[in-house]
């Protein structure tokens, strides 16, 4: 008896012990950012609007930042714009970046009414109308989502006064699509209203993009139109390697049964059209199961990486490399671990994982900060500063992460971020025996670079726009000075 | 007082685990183990009634899903139901015999759809799946049998719709 008592009593010291020094996790307004080999350089709070994709454009001698944003929250449905004097409904974001230590608020085109991911605009990709065969050459061109239901197609020449050119109209959902600003085809991800899936690709010729050409509608062989049988996982977003790789990468999943599926991109535009199981399966090279246990966002594409570790090999020192970002979705913790891996698709009937990355839990207590905590998205910019050297990861509650990625072997963590939260930073709850508790945190959502080094995290919880560079040892792996 | 707040807590923990696996109080039905392998969400419960006491033998499985991105439509159309009813656990094939349509569980709403199901050795059975919401979180069951889906369906609803089962099914939602 005496043993049961002395148990709980030092049980109850771990747990107390536990518990106190999570709570010291805790983001407090007003205290600093978190930082290692990262700083902050300059900052916005995107009027108070949750943010899902940033894109940085450079756009003559001016560097500006489209942001797209998910819907509005259920205590701010459409935040008051401060240029108009408005409530709007949250949209894209349009800021002048060009000196980012102050980020210069332009213009916000609202969305889709609606509230988190039932609004808003959230993605965005821009292409110069010089780079397009059949684009205005005095032109820029910025494709984004309206909601679930539109993509559009904007002039964006003058940033500050954007021009509507294209409307895609009539679909179930959207997310996040690819855009080839050499060739003009977009990979947009969209909810055809007959398919048996929320997310399938429909494929579009913008090489003109006042006058958009449809190709054909694709996805997994069992999503379309009249298939029955079990339902393959919804599709999240593609990347193309262009026309000269001739290889779309296309991840499918969020937090599940998440699948890398490698794909002939001439036969998928130039192939028959029909959405047959076997039209479907045709352009198919080969696609990469992941556990049930994680999903695909990102599939980033890192061909022909050479491996110093195998550099005196006769066969195999480059190495064609798929970098898998999953999604977490639930708050504190409630689904299995979200987090990065590097696939070698080298050999591509046989692709196969060669390593992972992840924030280690411990080390910030990010299960009891509040919020999500594991992967979303990583920097989708092809730029020379980074590309294959650096690889940045949107980690919700635990901020980005710089990784050392020249060997994909052995990623390494060489830098993070975790920015401040302010009082604009939005709760987030768990269920706990039916009632809601809640917590606030920051919630890294989505990150990317521009050609010049910075690096833009922005935030789901409403807390805005940072501008980082790297320091230290991180900006050597980067070749930086 | 700490240790007693530790200790109350521990005591409703096992007091909730303890409910969470009460037998359903219809007669006839028993829990059996959740027949399949793991896979994305964590394992349900599952129950079967013989032939003597149903008419037909019939099993159900049912767990909570949660964690969607869709939150605001809640089971919008039959596609839903394909996707998430859990179907493809007990068959990758599986057709729909006819549209689905509304329905509520215990408070929560969503959709019905009977299918035809094509076994591993080509024989075939009935099933009916179920798919109710709350906010971003989803209720599925499965039912599955010999007879016919109007047999099985009247079966599932009933077994879905007692007082044990329909509590289960809320206490589950909640994070319980």
């Amino acid at each position: 008896m005496r043993h049961r008592a002395l148990l709980i009593a030092a049980t109850s010291v771990v747990f107390l012990s536990c518990c106190a020094g999570a709570e010291a996790q805790q983001q407090v307004i007003g205290a600093p950012p978190e930082a290692f080999n990262m700083r902050l350089v300059g900052s916005n709070d995107l009027q108070a609007r949750s943010a899902y994709q940033p894109t940085i454009h450079h756009q003559g001698d001016r560097w500006i930042a489209y942001i797209g944003h998910h819907g509005g929250t259920d205590a701010v449905p459409a935040p008051l714009n401060p240029i108009t004097g408005k409530a709007e409904p949250n949209g894209t974001s349009i800021l002048d970046v060009t000196d980012p230590a102050h980020p210069q608020y332009l213009r916000h085109i609202p969305g889709q009414e609606g509230k988190y991911e039932g609004g808003g605009a959230q993605m965005v990709r821009v292409c110069d109308g010089k780079a397009l065969p059949k684009g205005d050459r005095n032109a820029v061109y910025m494709l984004r989502t309206f909601g679930s239901e539109a993509h559009e197609i904007w002039n964006v020449a003058e940033p500050a006064n954007p021009v509507l050119i294209t409307r895609l109209g009539g679909l179930k959902d959207t997310h996040k699509s690819w855009w080839e600003c050499d060739t003009g085809i977009g990979f947009l991800v969209s909810g055809a209203p007959e398919w048996r899936t929320r997310r399938m690709t429909q494929v579009y010729d913008l090489s003109d993009p006042a006058h958009p050409l449809k190709i054909r509608d694709f996805g997994l062989s069992g999503q379309e139109p009249g298939a029955t049988g079990a339902v393959p996982t919804e599709l999240h977003g593609p990347i193309s390697a262009g026309p000269e790789a001739n290889r779309v990468y296309f991840g499918y999943g969020t937090n599940k049964g998440g699948i890398l599926q490698i794909v002939d991109r001439d036969k998928l535009i130039n192939g028959p059209k029909e959405p047959t199981p076997d039209n479907l399966r045709l352009p198919e090279i080969s696609r990469l199961n992941l556990s049930a246990f994680n999903g695909a966002h990102t599939t980033f594409p890192l061909r022909g990486m050479p491996i110093a570790e195998f550099a005196r090999d006769k066969d195999g020192n480059s190495r064609d490399i798929v970098m898998i970002v999953d999604e977490a979705i639930l708050n504190e913790c409630n689904e299995p671990r979200q987090m990065v891996w590097f696939a070698d698709v080298s050999v591509e009937s046989r692709p196969m994982m060669i390593s992972s990355y992840t924030v280690a839990e411990a080390s910030g207590s990010f299960c009891e900060r509040g919020g999500r905590f594991g992967a979303h998205s990583s920097n989708e910019s092809m730029a020379p500063v980074y590309y294959k050297k650096m690889a940045f990861i949107a980690f919700f509650n635990a901020g980005v992460r710089a990784l050392d990625i020249r060997d994909p072997y052995h990623p390494t963590e060489v830098g993070y971020f975790i920015p401040s939260i302010t009082a604009a930073t939005d709760k987030r709850c768990v269920t706990i025996d039916g009632k809601d508790r809640c917590k606030v945190a920051i919630q890294t959502n989505n990150v990317e670079t521009d050609e010049r080094g910075y690096v833009y995290i922005v935030d789901r919880a409403n807390t805005g726009l940072h501008i980082l560079e790297l320091t230290g040892a991180a900006r050597g792996v980067a070749g930086l000075r | 007082m700490p240790l007693i707040a530790f200790a109350v807590s521990i005591g409703m923990l096992s007091g909730v685990a303890g409910y969470q696996h009460a037998p359903p109080d219809l007669e006839g039905w028993r829990e059996i183990a959740w027949p399949f392998a793991r896979d994305g969400w964590p394992a349900g419960r599952a129950f079967r009634c013989s032939s003597q006491a149903c008419g037909e033998q019939i099993e159900i499985y049912l767990r909570p899903k949660i964690g969607f991105c869709n939150c605001d439509s809640g089971v919008a159309d039959d596609d839903e139901v394909d996707r998430v009813a859990d179907l493809d656990l007990i068959s990758e094939r599986f057709v729909p015999v006819e549209p689905g349509h509304p329905i509520q569980l215990a408070d929560m709403r969503g959709r019905i759809r009977a299918y035809e199901l094509t076994m591993g050795d080509r024989s075939r059975r009935v099933a009916v799946g179920v798919v109710v919401s709350r906010r971003c979180d989803l209720l599925v069951a499965v039912a599955q049998g010999n007879g016919t889906a109007s047999g099985v369906q009247r079966l599932a609803l009933e077994f879905l719709g007692s007082g044990d089962v329909s509590r289960w099914m809320l206490a589950a939602m909640s994070g319980q």
